[in-house]
């Protein structure tokens, strides 16, 4: 009796060892799309932040210019900076498109650098530093600077994983077989992650 | 990071890419350390003498026993290279400051040595304190009191320039209601799921067995497979949730920051 169980007990081993095995390494069927869904997920953070800097610059160009007027070339280049960044359009298939990606970050970091020579500018009009609407903006302004900074680490980090994902095993399996049409994601360079954002000082 | 991992974390045959991943987060996280969440004051700089530590304790605890929400003080020896904002979100983020799912967590992290001061504010507080009210307590509440080398007084009037935020009456129904649109992003239901139906499938394979099996076998318990497996799963399942009310230590309850709120030097 005993012995026979233990014989059936280990005709059965290898089967169901197999077995196991396969559910085991079929778990990882899920990962591809589910970092993918969060990366998606990080880079509309990114647009989110990205936008919302874009929509207070109007603000606060016009509060620049009650009290310097006289810098209108600053003031015109941080205008069309934002038109032409706000002028891209960013679809999803952006991620995936180093050309569209590239256009994107050079678009917006000539934002930043317009924004940053306005905010140096203004350091210049003691009665505009002193202006409560512009103290709000630049703090504003500094958050959401700080924000996109948060937003595209989280953005690199969740990239990072998916793309992995794609490459190394049990991934590799699936994004041969399951997700063939998945590709790798953009992502943004170094160089302009350690960008410092513009400091404001009161 | 650790999120990000979660999904694989349930396979025994991802091991390679777990390591990646580790090594991976690892290399980033290696640039930086953090004290350890020892309380609601972490003095790591040691600028604030003992009586001013347990009133402020006093002051947290009685904040987050009537809000819920988490504040916390740091004073740090260096920021380790990196800017005052980024640290501060890192910093944040490791102590998961803030009730999970409402994110309300603040931190007022001073750093002495670099002459700076920031107020980290977890997403669900955005509304609540925004950058704008952050910069004017940094500004009008705490940096006038650092320039005269009085950390004491400044960290005490920077915690009750926030709590009085926090807890005015108006702004309280606001926040809860930002705390609840804000939804819980990035959980990470997906390994339940894979979890529920790999239990699902085993057990069909249990009664399919079963049936082909001959009596005797099963008697014998051929079943023993099924439950230690079932039960080392479901423990593997644990561990993603956190819990701010343990026995006397303080903990971070699981919050999140997107970089929000203000800095300052002086």
């Amino acid at each position: 009796m005993v012995r026979s169980a233990i014989a059936a007990v280990s005709r059965l081993r290898l089967p169901v060892a197999l077995f196991l095995a396969l559910l085991v390494s079929g778990c990882g069927v899920n990962n591809i799309p589910s970092y993918e869904e969060q990366a998606k997920a990080k880079w509309s953070e990114v647009q989110n932040q990205y936008q919302r800097r874009a929509d207070l610059i109007p603000n606060l160009v016009e509060t620049v210019r009650g009290y310097a007027r006289q810098e209108r070339e600053v003031l015109e280049a941080v205008t069309n900076a934002r038109a032409r960044a706000t002028a891209i359009q960013v679809t999803p298939e952006v991620v995936n498109d180093p050309e569209a990606f590239k256009r994107f970050q050079e678009a917006q970091a000539q934002l930043s650098t317009a924004l940053g020579r306005l905010l140096a500018v203004s350091e210049r009009y003691p009665d505009l530093k002193s202006n409560q609407n512009f103290l709000a903006l630049q703090a504003q302004l500094e958050g959401t600077e700080n924000r996109i900074a948060v937003a595209r680490r989280d953005y690199i980090e969740a990239v990072r994983a998916y793309n992995t994902e794609l490459r190394t095993f049990p991934g590799v399996i699936w994004a041969s077989t399951l997700y063939r049409n998945q590709k790798p994601m953009e992502t943004f360079t170094v160089a302009e992650d350690v960008r410092r954002p513009p400091t404001v000082k009161f | 990071m650790a999120r990000l991992a979660m999904p694989a974390k349930r396979c025994g045959l991802v091991w390679p890419l777990l390591l990646v991943m580790i090594f991976a987060s690892a290399a980033l996280a290696q640039t930086l350390t953090f004290p350890a969440l020892t309380g609601r004051v972490v003095d790591d700089a040691g600028i604030l003498d003992a009586a001013t530590r347990a009133i402020l304790t006093e002051k947290l605890a009685a904040l987050e026993a009537k809000t819920t929400d988490q504040l916390v003080v740091a004073t740090v020896k260096s920021l380790q290279g990196t800017s005052v904002e980024d640290y501060g979100n890192r910093l944040f983020r490791a102590w998961r400051l803030g009730q999970a799912g409402k994110n309300n967590g603040v931190l007022l992290l001073v750093a002495p040595n670099e002459r700076k001061v920031r107020i980290e504010v977890g997403y669900g507080l955005e509304g609540t304190l925004p950058d704008a009210v952050g910069k004017l307590i940094i500004e009008n509440g705490i940096l006038p009191r650092f320039r005269a080398n009085d950390f004491s007084g400044g960290i005490t009037r920077g915690v009750d320039d926030v709590i009085q935020v926090l807890t005015s009456e108006a702004d309280a129904a606001d926040w809860k209601q930002r705390a609840a649109q804000r939804p819980e992003h990035n959980a990470p239901p997906n390994a339940f799921v894979i979890f529920l139906a790999l239990v699902v499938v085993m057990l069909i394979i249990t009664k399919l067995l079963n049936y082909a099996l001959p009596r005797a076998a099963r008697r014998a318990g051929l079943n023993w497979w099924v439950a230690p497996g079932a039960s080392g799963w479901s423990s593997g399942s644990s561990g993603s949730s956190w819990s701010s009310s343990d026995s006397g230590g303080f903990s971070g309850g699981g919050g999140d920051s997107g970089g929000g709120g203000a800095s300052g030097s002086w």
